[in-house]
C-alpha cells in the first residue's frame, strides 16, 4: 500500500497540517508529518457519505485544490492537494471505489473481513429464546411459523407471535389489508396482567375508506386476550399525515370500523423532516460550534424536541401497557417510527432490555428482526448521497436511549461509549449487524455465515462497555421525564471532534486524563534533568 | 416567647388546613405560626407528616379568598429555595391573621430578632469554635509565605476598612501607615490584599475595590508602592477588572477609576466585563420564571433559557476566573482582581479562580474554608444581597445572587470533573439555601465588623463547623472524589454549560430519581471501596477500561487544553 505524501488536511481545529494518506479497502488514515503535532485520523470508510473536488486546475487560492468528504457522523473532512501530476484524481478514484463499492459492484467490507473474537455475536439472539423467555406460547398467544420462507411478509422475520385464536389462514387475510403485508405482531408481553405491545403498519383503507372484516376481528382478538376492555391504537404519524396516507392507499384506524378500540396520534414527524433537523443540528456544530445564540439555534434545529416526541410517545405506551391495556403501535409501514416506539417502551417496561445482553437481543428484534430498513436508512457502500430514503432514525432511537441513561444513571449496564461504539459501527459496514433492510434479504447473502456480528467486538470486550453504577435490582418501570427542561444535547457524540468543547466525562476517563497529564509532567521533567 | 414576636401572631393555630406541596397528595392537618416557622402537623395515628418551615425563607405570600362568601382563604407561600407551598384554610379572618403574621416575621429587620440566635440544638454548644479558619491561620500555614509577606492588624479596629476583617496579608515591604494611605485612596477603604498563594511559582492573587482617582486622575503613591512591592522583582503583573473599559472610564466621574498605565507601569490591565447587582438579580427572577412556567407548551424553553441569560453570566464568571488562573498558572504571574466596590464580582472571580488552581480548595474543608475567607470574612454583604429571591413582590434594594452565581459555577466544575471535589451537588444546594435563610449565623450580616458588633459569633452555631461534623459531612461527600494536584480547567463553550436542574429544577419528580440514583451510586462506591481495600479504591476495577480510550483523541484535547 503506497501512502498518497504530501496532502494537506485542513484540520478545522488545528489548522492545516501537511501529511500523509494511506487508503485501505476499509479505511483512510491520516498522519500528520509535521513535526510538532500528532494529529492523526482514521476513518472508516463507510462513514463517508459523499467525495467531491473542490477548486480547479485554475484554482488560484491556497489549498483551495483538493478533496472534500461529507460524513455520516456529524463531520467533515477536508484535503489539499498539489495541482501538479494526478495525484487527486488517483486519490478520488480509489477512495470512491472504496467508499462506495456497492456502485462499482463490490462487496461491502464486512464480507471481506477476517477478524476472529473470543465471543460469536450471533449468538446473541435467538428469536425462540427470546419468546420462551417472554413465557411464551401462553394460552392466548401462539409462535406461528406462516412467515418460514417470507411468503406472507418478507420483511418479517420468520418467526410470529400472534394470537392463538387467529389461524394462518386468518394472518393471510389481514396481510392484504396492512401496507406490505405487515400483520400487527406481538413484541412484548407483561408478565403480569398480559397486556400486549403488538406492532403493525397502516391499514390499506385508501380514499374510497375501505374496511376489512378479518383485520378487524383480528385486532379485537388481540383485545380480548387478556380482556382489555379497550384496544388502544398508537398511531406514530401526526393527524394530518395520517389522512394525508390514504391518497396513496394507505390510512388508519376509523372508530366505525373498529369500535372497541382508540386510535391515539403521536404526532412525531416523517423520515425526511428528521433528516433535516440533522442537518440543521450539523450546522450548528461542525466545525464551528454556534456560541453567541447556541440554546435559541439549538432550538431552531427542533432535535430535540422531536427526541421529545419520541419520548413521550414511548411513555404513553408503556404506561398503557402496564396499567393492563393491550396496544397495537403503527405508523405507515411500521419500521421507523413503530421501531423506536416499541423498542423504547419495551426499555422502560422491561429491565431486562437494559442489561447488557438484552439490549442487544432488542436491537436485533424490534430493529434488525422486523425490518428497519438499515441499508437505505444509512446508504451503506451506495454512492447516491440525496438519496431521500436516507434518515437518522436509529441515531434518533439511540439518542432518546442516551437521555434515559441520564436521568437514571444506575439502571442500564451499558454504558456512554457503547451506545458511541454501535452508532460507529452502524456506518463503518465492518460488521454485519447493521446491513440490508430485512432478514429474507439478510439471509439470501448469508450475512450470518459470512460476515462477523458486532457484538462479537462488543462482547469480546464487555469491560469497556460496562456501566460501573449499574444496580441490578431496579427491575421497576422507568418512566424518564419528557419535557424540554430535562432533555440535553448529546454532546459527547454530536460534538465529540471538536476537541475544544470539554465533555462531561466519566470519571474512568477523567481518572486517565489526569494520569497522562502526569506522565506528560514526569516526561519534561525528565528531560530537564538530562 | 418575647413581646416582640407575639404582637406579630393574632392567630397562633388553624385545624383543617389542607397543605399542597409538589410531589404529594394533599395533606389536611394543623397549621402553627411560631415566633419563627410555621409548622404544619398531618392528623394522622401514624406515620404523619410534619413539615416545620423557616419563616425567614418565604421569599412571597399570596393570599386570595375562596369558598362561599369568602368564608376561607387560600395563601400561597414561595420559598426563597424555590419551592412554592399552599395552604388552604377555613375561616378568613384565621386566613389573614396567619397572612399577615407571616408577612411580618419573615422580613424582620434586626439580625438579632432572626432564628439563628434563638437555634440552640441539644448536640452543639455555643462554645464551640465558630468559623474555620483566620487569615493568622492561613498566614501560618504558608511558610513560604513568610519572606514576602506578613501579617497586617492595621484594621484592628475595623477604622480602615469597614469590610475587611481585622487582620490581612500584605507584602513585607509596605507598613501600616503606608497601607492607611493606601486604603483611603480605594472605595471604601478596600487596599489591595492577598487571597492566594500559587505554591508551584510564587505568584499570589490579590484582591480590592476600584482606586479612587476621580475625574482628574488624582494618584497615590503609597496604592502604587502597594502594588509595586506586590509584584516584587517579578516583571509585571496583571490586573483584571471585572468592568469594561468604558465603565472603568465613567467610573471616574463618580469619583472612581482604575490604575493608569503611567503610574503602575508594571501592571497590565485586562478588562472583563461581568454583570453585577441589579441585571442579575433580573436574570434570576427570568430564568426562575421560565423554569416554573406550568404552561405545557414547552416549545420555546431554550429561548426562554437562553433569555434569561443565567447561563451567559455563569459563563463570564468561568471564563474570567479561567483568565486569573491562566495568568497566574501558565503565564507566572501576580494578579490583582477587582470591579467596583470589590465585593461581589470580584469576590466570584477570586474563588473561582482558586478553585481552578488550587486542590486544597476542592476539599470538602477547603471549600467550605474558601467560602468563609473569600465570601464571609471577605465582606460580601450578604445582607443585603441574600435579603430576598426570586419570587419576591419587594421592590428590589440592593438583592443580587452573586453567591448562587458562585455556587452555579461550583456545580459547573463539579460537573466537568466529576472526581475533582471532594463535596457533591448536595453541599452546595444545601449553601444555596442557607444564604438565604439559615438555622445558622454565618451567613448573617454584611462583615466582619457587623458579626461583632452583634456578637454573632457569640450567640450562634456556625453552620460550616455543623457541616463538617462526621454524621452532617457524609451527607454531603462526592462518592468518586480523588485528589489530583493538577488545575482543572473549565470548558466554557455554552455546549460544556448546563442547567443546574439539581437547583433550579429542584422540587420536580426528575431531582428525586436523581436522589435515588446518587445514593445508589454512594452505596456501589463504598462496597467497592471495602471489597478493593487492598488495591485501592473504585478505579482499580475501572482502570482496567483505559487501555481503550482514544489516545489520539485524548493527547489532542490536551494539548489545545
Amino acid at each position: 500500500m503506497t501512502p498518497y505524501k504530501d496532502l494537506i488536511y485542513m484540520c478545522p481545529f488545528h489548522g492545516a497540517l501537511k501529511g500523509k494518506v494511506f487508503i485501505t479497502n476499509y479505511r483512510l488514515y491520516f498522519r500528520s508529518t509535521d513535526m510538532e503535532s500528532t494529529v492523526t485520523l482514521d476513518v472508516p470508510l463507510g462513514v463517508i457519505g459523499r467525495i467531491e473536488k473542490m477548486g480547479g486546475a485554475s484554482s488560484r487560492g491556497e489549498n483551495s485544490y483538493g478533496l472534500d468528504i461529507t460524513c455520516k457522523d456529524m463531520r467533515n473532512l477536508r484535503f489539499a492537494l498539489k495541482q501538479e501530476g494526478h495525484s487527486r484524481r488517483d486519490i478520488f478514484g480509489e477512495l470512491f471505489k472504496y467508499a462506495f463499492p456497492l456502485s462499482h459492484g463490490m462487496p461491502l467490507f464486512a464480507f471481506l473481513s477476517q477478524e476472529k473474537f473470543e465471543e460469536n455475536g450471533w449468538s446473541v439472539y435467538n428469536s425462540i429464546d427470546e419468546y420462551r423467555r417472554q413465557n411464551l406460547p401462553s394460552e392466548q398467544w401462539r409462535i406461528s411459523f406462516i412467515n418460514e420462507s417470507y411468503e406472507l411478509c418478507d420483511t418479517y422475520p420468520v418467526h410470529l407471535v400472534v394470537p392463538y385464536k387467529a389461524t394462518d389462514e386468518d394472518l393471510r387475510r389481514v396481510a392484504t389489508f396492512r401496507s406490505r403485508g405487515r400483520i400487527p405482531v406481538l413484541s412484548w408481553i407483561h408478565r403480569e396482567n398480559q397486556a400486549v405491545i403488538t406492532r403493525c403498519s397502516q391499514p390499506l383503507v385508501g380514499m374510497s375508506g375501505k374496511r376489512n372484516k378479518d383485520d378487524e376481528r383480528y385486532l379485537d382478538i388481540i383485545r380480548e386476550a387478556n380482556g382489555t376492555p379497550r384496544l388502544t391504537i398508537y398511531d406514530a404519524r401526526p393527524n394530518v399525515n395520517a389522512v394525508a396516507n390514504k391518497a396513496t392507499g394507505g390510512g388508519y384506524e376509523g372508530d366505525d370500523a373498529y369500535q372497541n378500540a382508540d386510535l391515539v396520534f403521536l404526532d412525531i414527524h416523517n423520515i425526511h423532516v428528521m433528516r433535516e433537523s440533522l442537518k440543521k443540528l450539523k450546522d450548528i456544530v461542525y466545525p464551528n460550534v454556534e456560541e453567541a445564540h447556541w440554546l435559541s439555534s439549538l432550538e431552531s434545529t427542533h432535535w430535540l424536541e422531536h427526541i421529545k416526541l419520541v419520548l413521550s410517545g414511548a411513555i404513553q405506551i408503556a404506561d398503557k401497557v402496564s396499567s393492563g391495556s393491550s396496544v397495537v403501535v403503527h405508523c405507515s409501514d411500521g419500521w421507523d417510527r413503530t421501531a423506536q416506539l416499541t423498542s423504547l417502551a419495551m426499555l422502560m417496561l422491561d429491565s431486562y432490555y437494559r442489561t447488557f445482553r438484552g439490549f442487544q437481543v432488542l436491537l436485533e428484534k424490534e430493529w434488525i428482526g422486523f425490518g428497519h430498513k438499515f441499508t437505505s436508512r444509512i446508504g451503506h457502500g451506495d454512492k447516491n448521497h440525496a438519496d431521500q430514503d436516507r434518515s437518522p432514525i436509529f441515531l434518533q432511537f439511540v439518542d432518546c436511549v442516551w437521555q434515559m441513561t441520564k436521568q437514571f444513571p444506575t439502571a442500564f449496564e451499558f454504558n456512554e461509549r457503547c451506545l458511541v461504539t454501535i452508532l460507529d459501527h452502524l456506518y463503518s459496514c465492518r460488521f454485519g449487524t447493521f446491513l440490508y433492510n430485512c432478514e429474507s434479504v439478510r439471509d439470501s447473502n448469508k450475512v450470518r455465515s459470512k460476515t462477523v456480528s458486532l457484538w462479537s467486538l462488543i462482547n469480546s470486550d464487555k469491560a469497556a462497555y460496562v456501566n460501573p453504577f449499574y444496580t441490578s435490582d431496579c427491575s421497576r418501570v422507568l418512566y424518564p421525564v419528557a419535557s424540554m427542561r430535562h432533555l440535553e444535547l448529546w454532546v459527547n457524540y454530536y460534538i465529540r471532534w471538536n476537541p475544544r468543547i470539554r465533555h462531561q466525562q466519566s470519571p474512568v476517563e477523567q481518572r486517565y486524563k489526569e494520569l497522562l497529564a502526569l506522565r506528560d509532567q514526569y516526561l519534561k521533567k525528565l528531560e530537564e534533568l538530562q | 416567647m418575647t413581646m416582640e414576636f407575639s404582637e406579630h401572631i393574632k392567630t397562633a393555630n388553624v385545624d383543617d388546613v389542607v397543605l399542597k406541596l409538589p410531589l404529594r397528595a394533599a395533606l389536611k392537618g394543623t397549621l402553627c405560626v411560631t415566633a419563627h416557622h410555621l409548622v404544619f402537623s398531618e392528623r394522622k395515628e401514624e406515620g404523619s407528616y410534619q413539615l416545620l418551615l423557616l419563616l425567614r425563607s418565604v421569599d412571597a405570600i399570596e393570599k386570595r379568598m375562596t369558598g362561599l362568601s369568602g368564608s376561607s382563604g387560600t395563601i400561597v407561600i414561595k420559598c426563597k429555595d424555590l419551592r412554592i407551598l399552599q395552604f388552604d384554610i377555613p375561616g378568613m379572618e384565621e386566613c389573614l391573621n396567619i397572612a399577615s403574621s407571616i408577612e411580618a416575621l419573615s422580613s424582620l429587620e434586626s439580625v438579632t430578632e432572626l432564628y439563628p440566635f434563638f437555634h440552640r440544638p441539644r448536640e452543639l454548644s455555643l462554645s464551640e469554635p465558630w468559623g474555620l479558619s483566620s487569615p493568622q491561620q492561613q498566614y501560618a500555614q504558608t511558610e513560604r509565605l513568610w519572606d514576602r509577606w506578613r501579617l497586617s492588624k492595621v484594621n484592628r479596629n475595623f477604622s480602615v476598612c469597614m469590610s475587611y476583617p481585622r487582620t490581612v496579608i500584605v507584602p513585607c515591604a509596605i507598613d501600616d501607615i503606608t497601607l492607611a494611605k493606601a486604603a483611603s485612596f480605594r472605595q471604601g477603604g478596600r487596599f489591595p490584599v492577598l487571597c492566594y498563594y500559587h505554591r508551584s511559582n510564587g505568584m499570589v492573587i490579590m484582591r480590592s475595590s476600584q482606586p479612587m482617582t476621580g475625574a482628574n486622575r488624582k494618584r497615590c503613591r503609597e496604592d502604587e508602592l502597594l502594588l509595586q512591592a506586590a509584584i516584587d522583582e517579578s516583571e509585571m503583573g496583571y490586573i483584571i477588572d471585572t468592568r469594561s473599559a468604558q465603565q472603568a472610564q465613567q467610573a471616574r466621574m463618580a469619583g472612581g477609576g482604575f490604575e493608569s498605565k503611567a503610574f503602575y507601569h508594571p501592571w497590565r490591565r485586562l478588562h472583563r466585563h461581568l454583570e453585577r447587582g441589579k441585571v442579575l438579580q433580573e436574570s434570576l427572577i427570568k430564568l426562575v420564571e421560565a423554569c416554573g412556567d406550568p404552561s405545557q407548551n414547552m416549545d420555546r424553553w431554550l429561548s426562554k433559557l437562553e433569555n434569561s441569560k443565567w447561563l451567559s453570566h455563569v459563563h463570564s464568571a468561568l471564563s474570567t476566573a479561567g483568565l486569573v488562573a491562566e495568568c497566574v498558572e501558565r503565564d507566572g504571574h501576580s494578579v490583582l482582581v477587582h470591579g467596583f466596590e470589590g465585593t461581589d464580582t470580584t469576590l466570584l472571580v477570586t474563588s473561582l479562580a482558586q478553585l481552578i488552581l488550587d486542590p486544597a480548595s476542592r476539599t470538602f474543608r477547603g471549600f467550605l474554608q474558601l467560602l468563609e475567607r473569600e465570601w464571609v470574612q471577605a465582606g460580601h454583604p450578604f445582607r443585603q444581597r441574600c435579603a430576598h429571591s426570586a419570587h419576591s413582590h419587594a421592590r428590589l434594594r440592593q438583592e443580587c445572587p452573586a453567591f448562587l452565581l458562585l455556587l452555579d459555577a461550583t456545580w459547573q466544575l463539579g460537573r466537568q470533573f466529576p472526581v475533582a471535589l471532594e463535596f457533591s451537588e448536595v453541599l452546595l444546594l444545601r449553601l444555596a439555601q442557607d444564604a438565604y435563610a439559615s438555622d445558622y449565623g454565618t451567613f448573617l450580616c454584611s462583615s466582619e465588623q457587623e458579626r461583632c458588633a452583634l456578637q454573632v459569633k457569640e450567640n450562634t452555631h456556625c453552620l460550616f463547623q455543623f457541616l463538617l461534623r462526621r454524621e452532617e459531612r457524609e451527607k454531603y461527600v462526592n462518592p468518586l472524589y480523588e485528589a489530583t494536584d493538577l488545575a482543572i480547567w473549565p470548558s466554557v463553550h455554552p455546549q460544556s454549560l448546563q442547567l443546574w436542574t439539581g437547583l433550579f429544577l429542584r422540587w420536580t419528580e426528575y431531582a428525586q430519581t436523581m436522589d435515588e440514583a446518587r445514593e445508589e451510586i454512594w452505596t456501589i462506591v463504598k462496597e467497592r471501596k471495602e471489597t478493593d481495600r487492598p488495591k485501592g479504591c473504585a478505579h482499580t476495577t475501572l482502570s482496567r477500561h483505559d487501555s481503550f480510550t482514544n489516545v489520539e483523541n485524548l493527547m489532542d484535547e490536551l494539548t489545545v487544553l
